[in-house]
């Protein structure tokens, strides 16, 4: 955990000689979605703290399992029970970098494509990760999008046997997180 | 109509009523009226940060997915485009302001928003944990 908090730190201070621009917030947002033949699951999560150094890509965010919220209770109760195991793996974070950051103008409004690299580490596991998606600089905010695939049995989170077909084997992720400005 | 078939359509009638109660009451159980259930732990909201800040892994082992009452003076109030956040402050860091952050239950964000800083309010809800820099309670109500 104290670790996260210093890699966070260390990304938002490396900053050589450019003034650094980093951007947070605290309150991104994170969607998944299982689709299968006998039902559809979908979670989100209003709490996650993200965080961008624009001089150096550095992209990193985190989010506590435990604030995922399901239509059905039962679901979240197996979800932080059985599947994410949230009392020991409380947490998911990402730790990367914005690969062609250098394409992104920062001091003009607009939406461009972004190439983010990095490893996401859920249930104790973490597996390096390559998607695309986009930001948006708007009011001097930054709002990064993206939708992509993993597998579950990539994060060693196994289904029982009873409910193989009631969830997805690969679980689709949307994240949107707008970060303001912060001046430190 | 034979005893065995009797007993069979018997069988048969309570399956169904029992299916349909699992399903119901248990599959299908839809989230609880989280302003109703009653909290677990009554604390300041300042110690309650405090102890997460101290021993994260204790903390995390008492609170995470309990139902607290927390009482403290009012920081402040976030509003995203859903969601209204009651924050109490007690530290700066990199991020700025750290603390405890209450997402409210829908009901109750216009009541929310019209609460003044520095008031002192009473407010439940589930703790979700600590991200390093603040502690999450989600599904909050305002107790008077």
């Amino acid at each position: 955990m104290n670790r996260l908090v210093f890699i966070i730190a260390m990304v938002l201070m490396i900053s050589v000689q450019v003034p650094a621009q980093k951007y947070v917030t605290k309150n991104g947002y994170i969607r998944f979605y299982s689709q299968s033949a006998i039902e559809n699951i979908e979670a989100m999560n209003r709490q996650v703290n993200a965080a961008l150094n624009t001089n150096t890509g550095d992209f990193v965010f985190k989010v506590l399992m435990r604030s995922f919220t399901f239509q059905k209770a039962m679901m979240q109760e197996h979800f932080n029970e059985n599947y994410v195991e949230s009392d020991k793996y409380p947490d998911g974070t990402f730790i990367g970098k914005i690969s062609n950051i250098r394409e992104i103008n920062f001091s003009k409004d607009g939406i461009y494509p972004a190439t983010v690299e990095g490893n996401l580490t859920l249930h104790g596991v973490t597996k390096p990760v390559k998607e695309t998606g986009t930001l948006e600089v708007k009011n001097a905010m930054v709002t990064g999008k993206s939708k992509f695939n993993i597998l579950l049995s990539d994060y060693r989170i196994s289904i029982p046997n009873t409910l193989v077909n009631n969830i997805s084997k690969t679980i689709e992720i949307t994240v949107e997180v707008t970060m303001n400005k912060i001046t430190n | 109509m034979k005893l065995w078939l009797k007993i069979l359509i018997g069988l048969m009638i309570a399956g169904i009523i029992a299916g349909f109660l699992v399903y119901k009451f248990l599959i299908n159980k839809h989230q609880p009226d989280y302003e109703k259930l009653k909290p677990e732990y009554s604390l300041d909201a300042g110690a309650f940060y405090r102890e997460f800040k101290v021993n994260p892994d204790n903390a995390h082992k008492l609170y995470n997915g309990k139902m607290v009452q927390l009482s403290g003076k009012l920081s402040k109030i976030e509003n995203t485009d859903s969601l209204a956040i009651a924050v109490f402050v007690f530290n700066q860091g990199l991020f700025g302001d750290e603390g405890v952050r209450c997402t409210v239950l829908k009901k109750f964000n216009a009541e929310v928003k019209k609460l003044k800083p520095d008031g002192i309010i009473r407010i439940k809800g589930v703790c979700s944990g600590f991200t390093g820099t603040d502690v999450i309670v989600e599904h909050c109500s305002l107790i008077y």
